[in-house]
């Protein structure tokens, strides 16, 4: 009620909240997919620079071959022989002055379209290209959401470091479940037996952790057990500052002490 | 809510003082303040209770329930159970940090009467928290608790609530959805 800012929570639902912080930071979360179809042109964009990497890198393209052989002798010598040859993929690898050498082969892959090949596409794109009838990609299941790991959670939930797995598992679990994937059912009954396994532990810790460095108690949660932790602890906190006395004090407003132009004593003189 | 809120609700409950000054009786909108008059014990308000005692204007006397073996059997009576027992006052808390605040010389062993409202509350937010945990657990839709209090309800209300609304949207997950609602183009 005192409250200024009251933040959009994250849908956990087929849809998304347009307007959650949380969701949007959660649909940038990669996934790994095919692509089914050609797409002329869009090797760059597709994050195809160099196979594995990340969906933003453009692959470097120097227009000046002589200029970096200079600079490394060996690469030159290299170079030298095999701008003599066509270049190709492979040979790219090989050796540093190959910028010339490597210009007719990504002219040639920048047009050729990506069918079949691997992709890691962010969610939200994935989610925008996915259609049933145009066939553009196909997505498969990040690793934590398959049988292995599902029989980990099943197993024992409390154990599993879920910041690190993707700080957004039950957002981006849900997200899932929009890909029509035979396995959906057990998706989705795996991220909810999940969340009522690990309700325990986010309850007692956030209950009970008084004025203490909270942070090995939150370094396992991903972001909405984070949130929840948090309105635990303002409940503790609330409690115990009234215990004290402390919730009839009057106090500086912290919006105020940050302008630091509360001083009195100089003004007064 | 807040706990001051609850609090300030629980100045409402009546309490028993004997002034030391007199005065008519006195109309307000909530009721009539019985006449005063000095060393006749009268009921009133907290909220006045305080005020009075803070003019050192009344001497409090505390309530029957604020006594040390009567405590020590509700302390143990709770331990005994499984659900919650009736509390002798809805605001025991608040009036507990009240009374105990203002006039700990008008209340015999005071300290010891701290304490244990202490133990008593703690073991009935443990039976609340485990309560909480079987109602997340087995995925029931309602559950009814007798007994609580307000300031127990506040402490815990906005992470269950909270918690058990992400249950919620994750159970309707489990639901195929119906046919695409949104725009195709």
């Amino acid at each position: 009620m005192a409250e200024a800012y009251f933040p959009v929570g994250p849908g956990l639902g087929p849809e998304e909240n347009f307007l959650s912080l949380d969701d949007i930071l959660m649909s940038q979360e990669k996934l790994p997919g095919r692509a089914e179809s050609n797409l002329p042109r869009l090797a760059f964009a597709l994050g195809q620079g160099s196979g594995a990497g990340s969906g933003d890198s453009i692959p470097e393209v120097t227009v000046g071959g002589n200029y970096n052989s200079r600079q490394a002798p060996r690469g030159a010598v290299q170079g030298g022989q095999r701008r003599s040859g066509a270049g190709h993929a492979g040979s790219a690898r090989r050796g540093r002055g190959l910028r010339g050498a490597e210009r007719p082969c990504f002219h040639r892959r920048y047009c050729e379209g990506l069918r079949g090949s691997k992709l890691e596409i962010p969610m939200w794109l994935a989610k925008g290209l996915h259609d049933s009838k145009r066939r553009l990609i196909s997505v498969e299941l990040p690793k934590i959401y398959k049988e292995a790991w599902r029989t980990v959670f099943s197993a024992d939930a409390n154990v599993v470091d879920l910041h690190k797995m993707g700080p957004y598992y039950y957002g981006f679990g849900s997200q899932l479940l929009n890909f029509d994937n035979p396995e959906n059912p057990e998706i989705a009954q795996c991220i909810l037996q999940t969340f009522i396994n690990r309700f325990r532990r986010i309850m007692d810790s956030s209950q009970n952790a008084y004025n203490e460095d909270t942070s090995s108690l939150v370094a396992r949660l991903d972001e909405l057990e984070r949130a929840l932790f948090q309105a635990g602890q303002k409940g503790l906190n609330d409690f115990q500052c009234w215990e004290k006395g402390q919730a009839s004090q009057i106090t500086v407003s912290s919006l105020v002490q940050n302008y630091g132009k509360r001083k009195f004593t100089e003004m007064d003189g | 809510m807040e706990p001051a809120e609850a609090e300030f609700l629980a100045e409402k409950e009546l309490v028993t003082i004997v002034p030391s000054f007199s005065m008519d009786r006195v109309h307000l909108i909530g009721g009539d303040l019985g006449p005063f008059n000095p060393g006749l014990p009268v009921e009133v308000p907290v909220w006045l209770a305080i005020n009075l005692k803070q003019r050192q204007k009344c001497r409090l006397i505390p309530p029957a329930w604020m006594d040390v073996e009567k405590l020590e059997e509700i302390r143990d009576q709770e331990r005994k159970e499984d659900t919650f027992t009736p509390m002798p006052s809805p605001y025991y808390m608040e009036l507990t940090k009240l009374l105990l605040n203002y006039a700990s010389d008008n209340i015999p062993k005071a300290d010891e009467i701290r304490t244990l409202v202490k133990d008593t509350w703690d073991t009935r937010m443990a039976k609340l928290r485990l309560s909480a945990d079987s109602f997340v657990r087995q995925q029931e839709a309602h559950a009814k608790l007798d007994n609580l209090t307000l300031m127990e309800i506040n402490t815990i209300g906005t992470f269950l609530t909270q918690a058990l609304d992400h249950m919620y949207k994750l159970r309707t997950n489990l639901q195929p959805s119906g046919s695409a609602e949104s725009q195709d183009f």
